[in-house]
């Protein structure tokens, strides 16, 4: 009778504890991604200036009142073609509204891309990327990446991987509703969204001989200074590297980041105040 | 008359925690048939590299045209060469971002190729150099192309040492 007990005890901690587990996965996690959008705390999209590949400027900024989707893409990525003639449709039903594409071709070369665009009949522009621009946008590391920009120039959401044109189309409709200009501070995503990691990176972070540490306020001879500080200390994230040769070699690396961002802060406030 | 003999290659997987450019999904390693090799002598070798559950990388020879094929490319030495290197076949593979199937390889590939080692090697120990380039994908997301870092040391000594069996799957396999 007493062994029952505590097998039936037993059992009931499982089914909790599973269930507990599917409330978290199903219920409360989309529940923070929601307050943390709803904390307005949406990034500017970073600025950019680049050659089209029928030789136009497209400059981010031009865009402003616009709703623009940058799509990331490869010529060499399946998942990304596949969304192409999705945008191609978007393109031409949301153009006149106020809704424009920018593609960014992470491919090595123009060739692929331009044989790409006149197949697909392509009817937005294609800029070829960098790993700089990727960084400023948090870094690319799968693609497709997408970022839906909003009319006040904000980024709204982050599709990471194929993902159905009917959820850009539903968080278009839904930026388009916005007046230029205009914050949309209950936006609210559909299907799943990397919104709540948008990391944006300046270009003073992306060009600084430390990746991802704006180094703008010291002096040359400071900013040799500090670099040999990070070159001083060990990395540990496990690459066996200085500071400074992780943050050169893997802008990716949080550990680092952290590191190097914790150290400049330390040499500001004993060099500066 | 000294033989030479040439030791077994232990290489490294790769994937240090900072590593340049994309995250590797991809880890590989050399195989030698035999734990030594006599100089002048052509010996069987293989490259196993294991893809991280969940990714596939484009077979050597791509389906299509725009997929980036998977290489295995050795540096030039001039005491060990690498020659006539053999990809498996790809499995063909149904893909939700595809119409038609694609051959693409998973889990454990072996590639096999021939080392030939110089009649002139003298004792030392002599590095082996490659990389293991690819391009991986789930079923919803590519990542950039991208190598892998093939690294061995070869150790020579001056004995007539037995050829002992190092990998005997490396030396029973005859066609990769």
């Amino acid at each position: 009778m007493k062994k029952s007990k505590v097998l039936l005890g037993i059992i009931l901690g499982i089914v909790v504890a599973v269930g507990l587990y599917f409330v978290n996965e199903y219920w409360i996690a989309p529940a923070t991604t929601s307050a943390a959008k709803s904390s307005g705390e949406f990034p500017q999209a970073p600025d950019f200036a680049l050659t089209s590949l029928s030789g136009n400027k497209i400059n981010l900024q031009d865009y402003k009142g616009k709703v623009v989707l940058l799509d990331f893409w490869a010529t060499w990525c399946g998942p990304c073609r596949i969304e192409i003639p999705g945008f191609v449709e978007l393109q031409r039903k949301y153009g006149n509204q106020g809704f424009a594409i920018i593609g960014v071709s992470m491919d090595d070369g123009p060739q692929p891309v331009r044989q790409f665009y006149d197949t697909f009949h392509m009817n937005y522009p294609v800029v070829m990327g960098s790993d700089k621009l990727g960084e400023l946008y948090g870094g690319i590391l799968g693609l497709p990446t997408s970022f839906l920009v909003g009319r006040d120039g904000r980024i709204y959401a982050k599709h990471v991987g194929l993902t159905d044109v009917s959820v850009f189309e539903s968080e278009i409709k839904e930026l388009l509703s916005a007046p230029p200009g205009h914050k949309v501070s209950d936006f609210k995503s559909v299907g799943y969204t990397a919104s709540q990691d948008i990391q944006t990176s300046t270009p003073e972070e992306v060009n600084s001989v430390v990746p991802g540490v704006d180094l703008s306020k010291l002096s040359p001879a400071e900013v040799k200074e500090f670099e040999n500080v990070l070159a001083k200390g060990k990395c540990t994230c496990g690459c066996g590297f200085t500071v400074l040769k992780c943050r050169q070699v893997d802008s990716s690396c949080q550990v680092s980041l952290e590191q190097a961002r914790t150290a400049y802060t330390k040499y500001l406030k004993a060099h500066h105040g | 008359m000294r033989l030479l003999t040439v030791s077994l290659l232990l290489l490294l997987p790769a994937g240090a925690a900072c590593a340049e450019g994309p995250p590797s999904v991809v880890s590989a390693r050399i195989l030698l048939a035999t734990h030594a090799v006599h100089p002048g002598t052509t010996v069987r070798i293989a490259v196993v590299a294991h893809i991280d559950s969940g990714y596939h990388i484009n077979d050597h020879k791509p389906s299509l045209d725009y997929l980036i094929p998977t290489n295995v490319v050795f540096e030039d030495s001039s005491s060990l060469k690498v020659e006539k290197v053999s990809y498996p076949r790809g499995k063909l593979t149904k893909f939700v971002f595809l119409d038609s199937p694609i051959s693409v390889y998973e889990g454990e590939i072996r590639l096999g190729a021939a080392l030939k080692v110089s009649p002139s090697l003298k004792t030392g120990a002599y590095p082996l150099r490659g990389k293991l380039t690819y391009q991986a994908c789930n079923d919803h997301a590519c990542l950039p192309p991208t190598s892998v870092p093939l690294e061995g040391l070869v150790h020579v000594a001056t004995s007539p040492a037995l050829l002992h069996p190092a990998d005997s799957a490396v030396s029973k396999e005859k066609q990769f």
